[in-house]
């Protein structure tokens, strides 16, 4: 049931586009087409899932019984990259229909801060648990629900943006400004669901 | 000078040099700073102690070590009879807007809230951040809440207490409002509220389960 | 380009919020209140104007093929080291910024800097170059703090001039971050076309 209501809250109620700000920059940059906002929300989803593994396990193993917390953010920026390469050359190997859906993301994700950010997140266990002691199982689960959290507000938001194209905006409003006040008016109708994961956890006599 | 050619022995030297560089650096920044980062951490907990223990009474006092026990730290107070005059907890709730939310509570021996201190929180700043003044706000200072934020953000129209300093938990319900309880949770951060009071009730419980399994009361010090 | 002209460039020209649209998620996540967006735009011109200094003076020694790993590295360094020292000597700062700190590596300004300026020219016009984009970075994110704190909270730098019932708090939270900056987007916008008439 905590699984469950990690989903939720990593969802709807604290999304990590929407109300954590992280992943802006993919968020207002690759959301012009449904297609291309559902290739990047794959991509994030597999890269995030791995990455949060990889370095819960670096963080946890090496890093901190060796006393070099302070290496963290290099190690994981340098992990990521590296991750990033490596499942550039598997997949063109493996599956090239996949990395032809893929690949262009690729390149982009080393730089989305939403795969740093929720690494150190899970890493430092400073994420909604729900209750639930933070390890690398409540880990994998949270990233997972986050970056489906990631994909659900890219593609609304690219659905919004290509109804947006076809209308007449202003001059002064069009491109960024329109789309920042679009995702902003986003952002609101989210915090509608604040509040429901308590709800549920009450319901369900948590 | 010409740019280095992109061979394999050239890309891995550079690579290699420049982390071992950097990994130097960091070793030593490191080394200098820990020793100040130690002490603030330190002096935060000391003055949280002070604080909400004692507010603004001036009194001599001695602490006794910390005691750690169940995710909670325990700090008992003494005046310098030896008389206990109250234990600060350190209490972290997982469930918080964010995260984690760590603060710190003070009861005297019968578990009046002297005070409390925010120690860590990752909620929104400037928002849910402001629970370092919301809950020790006397009911007579409520805030004028107007009609537009009321129907907006769900505030209650009539607002009420939310001073928790001199409530007891065992006899007040300190739950939000909203869930019945006798605080008003901060405006537009219900979640925040919830966890902050979940957090002061657990260090309740806790300081209870210490000072009875310990005897900690009165002249001891023992620990 | 004389020096003091890449340096003003990078505030108005090459704005990175407002121009160049790098950098939105500490932009819009840490300006809640006009310090915050400082102390942000502060700490990330420091790591801008190191990380511009050292790839300008290795630009020869560094392949291109390891290049974006060289550059994260040096990059990943000045940020860890900012981190301690806000830590140390800043804590409450540095609280209240939290994550975004670590995060100023993976700020495209930063990367992007790095690739389109140091790597090309030399340390003087790289170091001026992170000035004027620090700068840049650093007005755009009060600007942004200073609106959203005197309409969310009705204050200004922490004192308040308004009183609490003209608060919109809605503001101080996450949609308010994305209007503001998009109504402050449009009003550069028409101050733009009115210029370009």
């Amino acid at each position: 049931m905590e699984y469950f209501l990690i989903f939720i809250a990593a969802i709807f109620v604290n999304n990590i586009v929407l109300s954590q700000f992280l992943g802006i920059c993919p968020f207002l940059g690759v959301s012009k087409k449904i297609s291309t906002a559902a290739g990047m929300g794959l991509a994030v989803t597999f890269v995030l899932t791995v990455a949060v593994i990889v370095t819960y396990a670096l963080q946890n193993w090496v890093l901190n019984p060796y006393g070099l917390g302070y290496l963290q953010t290099i190690v994981f920026i340098l992990v990521i990259a590296g991750l990033v390469q490596m499942l550039e050359t598997v997949l063109k190997k493996v599956s090239p229909s996949l990395y032809q859906a893929l690949g262009i993301f690729l390149p982009l994700i080393t730089t989305n801060c939403c795969i740093l950010g929720v690494s150190i997140l899970v890493a430092n266990a400073t994420y909604n648990s729900q209750g639930l002691e933070p390890n690398l199982l409540t880990g994998v689960v949270y990233a997972i629900a986050t970056s489906i959290g990631f994909a659900l507000a890219l593609i609304i938001f690219a659905g919004i943006r290509e109804q947006l194209a076809k209308v007449h905006v202003p001059k002064s409003m069009e491109g960024m400004a329109i789309a920042l006040i679009t995702a902003g008016l986003l952002a609101l109708a989210f915090m509608g669901f604040s509040g429901v994961d308590h709800g549920i956890a009450v319901a369900a006599g948590l | 000078m010409k740019k280095l050619q992109s061979n394999i022995l050239n890309m891995a030297l550079m690579l290699t040099v420049i982390a071992i560089v950097a990994a130097g650096l960091l070793a030593w920044v490191n080394n200098v700073t820990s020793g100040p980062i130690e002490e603030i951490n330190n002096l935060a907990i000391e003055n949280g102690i002070k604080s909400v223990i004692l507010g603004d009474r001036d009194i001599q006092f001695t602490v006794d070590p910390p005691v750690e026990r169940d995710g909670f730290v325990f700090h008992s107070v003494n005046d310098m009879n030896g008389n206990l005059i109250g234990t600060a907890v350190e209490s972290t709730d997982r469930n918080g807007f964010g995260g984690a939310l760590k603060v710190m509570v003070g009861f005297d021996p019968e578990g009046v809230i002297l005070g409390y201190t925010v120690l860590e929180h990752s909620e929104t700043p400037g928002l849910g951040a402001q629970a370092d003044d919301w809950f020790r706000q006397a009911s007579a200072e409520a805030k004028e809440q107007s009609g537009v934020a009321d129907v907006i953000l769900g505030a209650p129209g009539n607002p009420g207490n939310h001073n928790i300093i001199g409530l007891n938990p065992g006899n007040n319900l300190l739950t939000v409002s909203k869930d019945g309880g006798e605080v008003d949770a901060i405006t537009a951060s219900t979640i925040t509220s919830r966890a902050f009071l979940r957090s002061v009730n657990a260090a309740y419980k806790a300081v209870f389960g210490y000072t009875a399994a310990d005897g900690v009361s009165g002249a001891s010090s023992q620990n | 380009m004389s020096y003091f002209k890449t340096i003003v460039n990078g505030i108005v020209k090459e704005n990175p919020t407002f121009v160049l649209l790098l950098g939105m998620c500490p932009t819009l996540a840490t300006t809640t209140s006009a310090v915050n967006g400082l102390g942000m735009g502060v700490a990330t011109m420091f790591v801008l104007i190191c990380s511009n200094t050292f790839i300008s003076l290795l630009k020869n020694l560094i392949p291109d093929g390891v290049r974006i790993p060289c550059y994260i590295v040096v990059i990943a360094s000045f940020v860890t080291i900012l981190q301690m020292v806000m830590q140390a000597y800043v804590p409450d700062l540095y609280k209240t910024l939290g994550i975004f700190i670590p995060l100023i590596v993976v700020n495209c300004i930063i990367l992007g800097r790095a690739e389109a300026f140091a790597a090309k020219n030399n340390v003087l016009a790289s170091v001026c170059d992170g000035v004027g984009i620090g700068i840049g970075f650093t007005l755009a994110l009060t600007l942004l703090g200073f609106v959203r704190e005197l309409l969310g909270n009705g204050a200004v730098f922490g004192y308040r001039i308004l009183p609490e019932s003209m608060n919109m708090l809605v503001f101080v939270l996450a949609p308010g971050a994305f209007i503001t900056l998009g109504l402050l987007m449009a009003i550069v916008n028409s101050i733009k076309n009115r210029k370009a008439e």
